[in-house]
């Protein structure tokens, strides 16, 4: 499903460059749940955004589904991302304006899905993840793991193929960040591919694959059991 | 302790430059047209006040309808003012002035100069009115005939010297009068509705005295300490069965006035005092152009609307503001700061901002002075800032716009509570609210309302400069003073008549515009003249080219015509006249005049045409009953003109009239000028309205503009996150775009409905007038929206722009 090969992305200030990314090759077949480790400052945050076409390589090749998109400019990059990519993020990043439903029907409406339908999705999906008693909260209203399971709801409504997750866990306690980890298996379960940034040992351990970096290369690839 | 105040305070400006920049920027600019509006209107305000005596000062003001529309005059007649000081103790003075002349000739060397702030004036005047004397002794001055007091302009002009007493002046009266000098008084200031600089003898003026029934002179009362003049306003009614009554029974047949008030007629006089006189008369026969006290009002209110958007933008701006504060004060709450502490710093903050704003305020009103000079017609000087009110204003103002502006917002940030603060809770809460929503409304109403009001202004103005006024005003050439030429006047028309380009002459002494000549008499429509056939009627002199030149329409019958030899005793009628007359077919049929020199006997003239109905007053008056009569009005002539090489013609007929009459001016002016001059009132207003209203709607953009950039600043986390789900720049941008719409709309459904009713108002000056069309107000609402949304359009695609990425990773 991905392919990237040479991958590079420069990050120039007046004083410094920075290699965040070091002619970067891996592979991902659709269905896979990957996690990418390495210590902090490596380019994770980077490949994952280039992955959800956020943001442009300076050099390299990014095959998605078999199309070049390396030089897609911002408009068919965002037509891309809004039908194919999910994203969860350590700091949920929900909207706190809206409440719960209005944040999980967001991707929808930028989709163009009718109202009538758009209502019937979101709630099967807040259902699903156990949050539909919250439905007319808001954000500041949700404890941490409730956040997040807002954010996954949010990140999987659209049906996407592929979901990008960094650090999700990172601002949770264990418990609710096992929840999340769970969450995101039952969703791999379902054929969705998952690729997660992590620090933690404990939540690479639920992919089937870990990509661990350093200095914007990959120095190994270690096949989970 | 206030000066670690200025400091904290100073510091947060510099920290906030771009919000301090906003906030100062459109105060000062609210504040400079405060400044100015100000100005303008103090100086409006004071008219004639340096009278001394000047709350004792009335004028008789004359209404009359005879057969026809209402005459409201600013003059009366002559033996009024005499009459009523013998008869009336509460009477201290009178003082009258004549002016119908207008302008007079007046020989410097060997030439002539034609002066236009000329009178004739009772030797009581001075008496009355406080123009102090230079030198001689202006009580005694005009008692004599051949007697001219001079200003000290004047004097210089002509002689170079206020040393004048006992010189002599030439004018062009009767054969070149020689006038004495008896004194010369100070400049009259210019905030006073008369500006003479020759004050003649009245004995000179060349008038039937002592007649009750023709209105031509100024008088002026100046009633005893302690007189009511709504009681004194009764005695007239006294007066006019006494006097005027007996006179009007020489030549009509009417027994009482009571009887000539029942078939609709009116005769009355009213004192108005001396400091209305500018601001509210606009009568005929007005010394000067008045101002209007509706500008007044308007202007008054335009200064202080702008003033609260200016300081609104600044309430709104820290309010917005506030969020971001928000930690400052929590902290500092934490750290145990009292409320109070909290407030005065707030408040020093505001007021150091306000302060910042009047001086750079005072210099662009410095800077503006003359160009606000220009637009409004004033020749007012800055020194007018410097009086004591003023200057009192100048420091109070910054210190109440100061707390005003500052008072809501720092009690809205001292009172927060440092927990909810510290947690965050505050920012959702700071990013709606519904006092901003509402002032926003009010600035956005103000300008719709502005924007409306100078659309009908421009168009009114529009309407009457293109309405078919009956009459062609293209391409007229008036020479003035052509009663100089004397018997050489022929001989001018005909060596004009030669140059390529002339294409007609005529008569122009009385002309369809105001301050041109004007004539009017009593006309019946049966030999025996009584109060229901009677009626009051303009009588022009005009030659058989007049009508066609001036492009003129007859309705029935024909012009004068020099192959009719009756035609002396013939005159042309309007349409106004006819239906007074009331026949079908006026043609043919006489009207009758009483004799000058004999009043009982009446003169007959013949109908032999009506002209169609044309507007010869300002369009703020119906059209009245006016007749033509053959004879010549030498003193202007008229001559249509091919406008092509316009310069070069005027210069060929200057050289036509300097060979004729090399020691008088030449003068010119085109029909179509004069036109116009009638409504420079409402075209300074216009253009004080535009002016102005550019001005609020920019300052209100200011205010937009800060809000937006700081709305989006505000909202970056929340685009980047729209971004990411699939938000387009189109979604974002609207979405930005939405809240600030829907309070430009809001605003317009409030100001359509008043700025309907303020022009409303306006237009009623207007016998002639525009209707309010409704797209009107849909373009002011549209022009609203798209300013507004081009303010705030480079924040929000600026904000739509950002990569997500960027705004996302600063967590
Ligand atoms: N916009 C940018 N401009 C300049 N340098 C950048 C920019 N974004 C990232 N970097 C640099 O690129 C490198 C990689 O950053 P990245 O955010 O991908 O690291 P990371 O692996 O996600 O780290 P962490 O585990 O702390 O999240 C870092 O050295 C960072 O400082
Ligand atoms: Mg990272």
């Amino acid at each position: 499903m991905i392919k990237i090969t040479g991958l590079e992305k420069i990050y120039r200030t007046e004083e410094v460059e920075t290699v965040a990314l070091n002619k970067l090759s891996f592979e991902v077949k659709e269905g896979e749940f990957v996690a990418v480790m390495g210590p902090s400052g490596c380019g994770k945050s980077t490949l994952l955004n280039i992955l959800g076409l956020l943001d442009d390589p300076d050099a390299g090749s990014f095959l998605f589904n078999g199309i070049e998109v390396a030089k897609f400019n911002e408009r068919k990059r965002a037509d891309l991302r809004k039908h194919n990519i999910g994203f969860v993020f350590q700091s949920f990043n929900l909207i706190d304006e809206l409440t719960v439903f209005e944040n999980v029907e967001l991707p929808l409406i930028y989709t163009g899905v009718k109202t009538s339908e758009r209502k019937k999705i979101v709630e099967n999906v807040l259902d699903k993840m156990q949050i539909m008693h919250r439905r007319n909260h808001y954000p500041q209203q949700l404890s941490g793991g409730q956040q997040q399971r807002v954010a996954v709801a949010r990140a999987v409504v659209n049906n996407p193929k592929l979901i990008l997750a960094d650090e999700p866990t990172g601002n949770l306690d264990s418990s609710n960040g096992n929840e999340v980890m769970q969450l995101l298996t039952d969703l791999n379960e379902q054929g969705t591919t998952i690729i997660m940034v992590t620090h933690s040992e404990h939540d690479a351990r639920y992919s089937h694959r870990v990509i661990r970096m350093l200095d914007g290369q990959t120095v190994m690839e270690n096949i989970m059991a | 302790m206030l000066r670690n105040d200025f400091k904290l305070a100073w510091r947060n400006l510099l920290k906030n430059r771009f919000f301090s920049l906003i906030n100062i920027l459109g105060l000062a600019t609210g504040l400079a047209c405060f400044i100015l509006i100000t100005l303008y209107v103090t100086d409006e305000l004071s008219y004639d006040r340096y009278n001394e005596k000047a709350s004792r000062i009335y004028r008789v003001n004359s209404d009359i309808i005879f057969g026809t529309t209402e005459l409201k005059l600013a003059v009366s007649s002559d033996p009024m003012g005499a009459t009523l000081k013998k008869d009336y103790p509460q009477v201290e003075e009178f003082a009258r002035l004549y002016t119908s002349s207008g302008s007079k000739l007046i020989k410097k060397g060997n030439v002539f100069i034609n002066e236009g702030n000329v009178g004739h004036a009772d030797s009581t005047f001075f008496r009355v009115f406080t123009v102090p004397a230079i030198s001689g002794n202006t009580n005694t001055a005009l008692n004599e005939p051949n007697t001219v007091v001079v200003t000290k302009s004047a004097a210089l002009k002509y002689f170079g010297t206020t040393d004048v007493i006992g010189k002599t002046i030439e004018t062009n009266d009767n054969n070149g009068t020689l006038y004495k000098i008896t004194a010369v008084v100070k400049d009259i200031p210019t905030n006073s509705h008369f500006h003479f600089d020759f004050i003649f003898s009245m004995d000179n003026v060349d008038y039937n005295f002592g007649n009750y029934l023709s209105h031509n002179f100024q008088t002026y009362l100046l009633l005893k300490e302690g007189t009511d003049p709504k009681e004194f306003d009764k005695k007239f009614i006294e007066f006019t069965d006494r006097y005027v009554l007996p006179q009007a029974k020489q030549f009509m047949q009417v027994n009482s006035m009571e009887e000539f008030r029942q078939a609709g007629n009116k005769l009355e006089y009213h004192l108005m005092p001396l400091t209305d006189i500018h601001l509210r008369s606009d009568r005929v026969a007005e010394i000067s152009v008045n101002g209007n006290i509706q500008y007044v009002y308007i202007f008054s209110a335009v200064a202080l609307f702008i003033l609260l958007i200016a300081c609104i933008n600044f309430m709104n701006l820290s309010t917005a503001r506030s969020a971001n504060r928000a930690k400052e004060v929590g902290i500092r709450k934490v750290l145990g700061t009292e409320r109070k502490t909290l407030i005065r710093q707030f408040l020093t903050e505001s007021t150091t901002v306000a302060l910042l704003s009047l001086l750079l305020a005072i210099g662009i009103a410095l800077l503006a002075l003359p160009y606000f000079n220009r637009i409004s017609g004033k020749e007012m000087s800055w020194t007018l800032m410097t009086t004591t009110g003023f200057l009192l204003l100048l420091v109070i103002l910054p210190v109440v716009i100061g707390l005003l502006a500052g008072i809501y917002p720092s009690f809205y940030l001292s009172a927060f509570k440092p927990i909810m603060v510290l947690k965050g809770k505050i920012n959702a809460g700071a990013k709606r609210s519904t006092l901003r929503s509402v002032l926003v409304i009010f600035q956005f109403a103000t300008s719709i309302i502005l924007i409306v009001g100078t659309i009908i202004v421009y168009r009114q103005l529009n309407y009457i400069q293109n309405k078919k006024i009956g009459f062609n005003k293209e391409q007229v050439l008036l020479i003035e003073g052509t009663g100089a030429l004397g018997n050489n006047n022929q001989a001018f028309r005909n060596e004009v008549m030669r140059i390529a380009g002339v294409k007609s002459v005529a008569t122009g002494g009385f002309l369809p515009v105001s301050n041109s000549s004007r004539n009017d008499n009593t006309f019946s429509k049966e030999a025996v003249m009584d109060s229901k056939n009677g009626f009051n009627m303009q009588v022009w002199r005009i030659d058989e080219n007049y009508i066609p030149l001036m492009g003129m329409e007859m309705a029935m019958g024909r012009n004068f015509s020099k192959e009719f030899k009756t035609d002396s005793s013939a005159v042309i009628i309007n349409e106004t006249t006819a239906s007074i007359l009331g026949y079908d077919n006026p043609v043919g049929k006489k009207i009758y005049t009483s004799d000058v020199n004999d009043p009982a006997q009446s003169i007959e003239y013949n109908i032999v045409g009506v002209v169609k109905n044309f507007n010869f007053e300002s369009m703020k008056q119906q059209i009245g009953a006016l007749c033509f009569r053959l004879g010549d009005a030498y003193w202007e002539t008229a001559f249509k003109v091919d406008p092509a090489n316009m310069k070069q013609l005027v210069s060929q007929v200057e050289k036509e009239w300097t060979k004729l009459a090399p020691s008088y001016p030449f003068s010119y002016k085109f029909l179509d000028e004069s036109f116009n001059n009638m409504y420079r009132a409402e075209q300074r207003a216009g253009q004080v309205a535009l002016s102005f209203s550019v001005l609020a709607i920019v300052i209100a953009c200011l205010g937009l503009f800060g809000l937006a950039s700081f709305m989006a600043e505000q909202r970056t986390k929340e685009i980047g996150v729209r971004k990411v789900l699939g938000a387009s720049m189109n979604n974002i941008v609207s979405m930005l775009s939405r809240d600030f719409l829907r309070l430009v709309l809001v605003s317009a459904v409030f100001a359509i409905p008043l700025s309907w009713f303020i022009m409303h108002r306006w237009l009623e000056n207007f016998a002639y007038r525009v209707n309010i069309s409704w797209w009107v107000f849909l373009l002011a609402a549209i022009l609203a929206v798209v300013i507004a949304l081009l303010t705030i359009s480079f924040q929000t695609v600026k904000a739509a722009l950002t990569n997500p990425v960027d705004s996302l990773r600063s967590e």
